[in-house]
């Protein structure tokens, strides 16, 4: 083990997947809301 | 084409190729190993959390100082995105903490004064929807985000000022240059992305400022219809 953080990819995806979702969803929303 | 379109293609666009890079060719962290990696993602939402109160907090002071509805617009917008870039981070963190530390959640004191903030500057966008008067809104978030603008300091110093679980602010002379490049990449691209949202943002406030204003030359009650002149 030597002390290092094993694995964790998972929580890596999944924090990345769900900042870009975040972002993306928000960007559409301002586009709907500046149609409406 | 509007600037926020070009500022936000490219941001993305930069944020992405640092965002590659950072997962697929730079090295694990010493002792962090693959979790590590969140560093290309967390810091710079980080920066651009705290970067849109800094905005918000400049709006405020406009406010104040002019009276003027485009910097009330600027709070308004910059609070929000700030909020947004806040709560993931925090969803980052805590991510990021469970492998790490062990937990989702502690009440470290960096972890704390976040929440602090997020909820603070929740807090003014509550504000605004309570208040209606346009003039009285305006002060009251105001004076708010500029109150609630006292914790950003608090959030970046916590960890030198108090013993913390959370990482102290790094060195960069100590970060490996195939780390250093895609963070200061993706912080510059976060830049843009968060100068296009604020400024998207921006225009829909104006746009419902303005139709506010020209709805309060309406009277305040509907006036009665006079009989008066009728045969």
């Amino acid at each position: 083990m030597n002390g290092v953080v094993e694995g964790g990819w998972g929580y890596v995806i999944a924090a990345y997947a769900l900042s870009w979702g975040t972002w993306v969803a928000y960007l559409l929303l301002l586009k709907v809301r500046s149609r409406s | 084409m509007k600037w926020e379109a070009i500022a936000g293609g490219l941001g993305f666009a930069v944020v992405g190729v640092a965002h590659a890079f950072g997962l697929f060719v730079a090295p694990s962290e010493a002792a962090m190993g693959e979790t590590g990696r969140m560093l290309y993602l967390h810091v710079p939402t980080a920066w651009a959390g705290m970067g849109s109160f800094l905005v918000a907090f400049v709006g405020a002071i406009g406010v104040l100082w002019t009276g003027g509805k485009r910097w009330d617009a600027l709070v308004e917008s910059a609070v929000e995105v700030g909020i947004v870039m806040s709560v993931l981070l925090t969803v980052q963190g805590s991510l990021w903490a469970r492998p790490t530390w062990g937990t989702w959640w502690t009440w470290d004191p960096r972890l704390t004064t976040t929440a602090v903030m997020v909820v603070a500057f929740a807090g003014v966008l509550v504000l605004r929807h309570l208040v209606h008067r346009p003039e009285r809104r305006a002060m009251a978030s105001a004076v708010a985000t500029i109150a609630s603008f006292a914790d950003v300091p608090v959030v970046y110093l916590s960890v030198k000022w108090w013993r913390s679980l959370h990482q102290p602010i790094s060195n960069a002379g100590t970060v490996d240059t195939l780390m250093l490049v895609p963070f200061l990449v993706a912080c510059f691209g976060m830049l843009f992305v968060c100068a296009a949202l604020i400024g998207s943002r921006w225009r829909l406030a104006m746009s419902r400022l303005e139709r506010e204003d020209r709805a309060s030359d309406l009277p305040d009650r509907p006036v009665p219809l006079s009989l008066e002149g009728r045969p």
